[in-house]
């Protein structure tokens, strides 16, 4: 029952290898930058721009999209999730 | 009826290292060999406010959830499909984030609710970790005779999750402090 074999998720998601670099730039922006108190601007934008139009092609959850194309600044954690309804 | 119940940790590490390794932990790709129930994680959203110093992100979170036969039977899949919405404020040096089911919900709401904050005593060495979790279990028919058995392994699944995600945050604060030393 336990010997399913475990999907890997870098090798079956499309946007696996921009992801990465987007999380690389995050980690790095957030430990050097952010967490010093340099948080006048987001240094991945670009990675995060390849990253996201990645997503915006191959996201087929509909769910999912919804918080892909949200507004910035209106996700609120009472609020979502829970409207979202199968 | 709610099942609700509380873990707390401490990690002796300030806030700014326990934080940076909690987005590590799910994005290194070492950490798969011990989080097997992550399968996919992708950023959604994320959305800085260089006035406040406030972080906004939202995760899509793919776990593998298998169960016993009677869970596998009732759901027809294996895989859940989650959200997590975050803020961290850089300024007041706190984060919180929460976590729920979006697969499933006919069933189960499943949520997580979890803080790290600097510990009341050493503020700057030490960060307190505080994770609250609901689980509720749908009235429904057809989970009548199995709901015990359903909330009892959801609850034993997060516990074993828990201390593996404690496990693989410990170990990357110690890899952030050998780093900057």
């Amino acid at each position: 029952m336990s010997s399913k074999e475990k999907k890997t998720p870098s090798s079956t998601s499309p946007c696996a290898q921009l992801r990465a670099a987007y999380h690389d730039c995050f980690n790095r922006w957030y430990s050097e930058k952010f967490m010093k108190g340099q948080w006048d601007k987001d240094e991945c934008a670009n990675h995060w721009q390849k990253y996201r139009d990645c997503l915006s092609q191959h996201l087929e959850d509909k769910h999912l999209r919804r918080f892909l194309e949200a507004e910035s600044g209106q996700i609120d954690g009472a609020a979502t999730g829970r409207n979202i309804r199968e | 009826m709610v099942k609700v119940f509380t873990q707390e940790h401490v990690y002796k590490h300030p806030w700014e290292r326990v934080t940076s390794a909690f987005w590590r932990k799910f994005t290194d790709p070492e950490n798969q060999q011990v989080l097997t129930y992550i399968l996919e994680v992708d950023t959604l959203n994320r959305t800085l406010d260089p006035e406040s110093g406030k972080l906004y992100t939202t995760r899509a979170i793919t776990i593998h959830a298998p169960g016993p036969w009677f869970i596998c039977k009732l759901l027809g899949q294996d895989t859940c499909q989650c959200i997590e919405t975050t803020i961290v404020d850089a300024r007041s040096r706190s984060m919180q984030l929460t976590s729920r089911n979006i697969s499933f919900q006919r069933f189960v709401e499943f949520e997580e609710r979890i803080f790290y904050y600097p510990h009341p005593e050493n503020p700057n060495e030490w960060t307190c970790c505080r994770q609250e979790t609901s689980i509720n279990i749908k009235p429904l028919a057809a989970l009548a005779s199995i709901k015990d058995k359903v909330e009892q392994h959801l609850v034993e699944k997060t516990l074993q999750n828990s201390a593996k995600g404690r496990d693989v945050m410990e170990r990357i604060c110690r890899y952030l402090e050998a780093e900057s030393s």
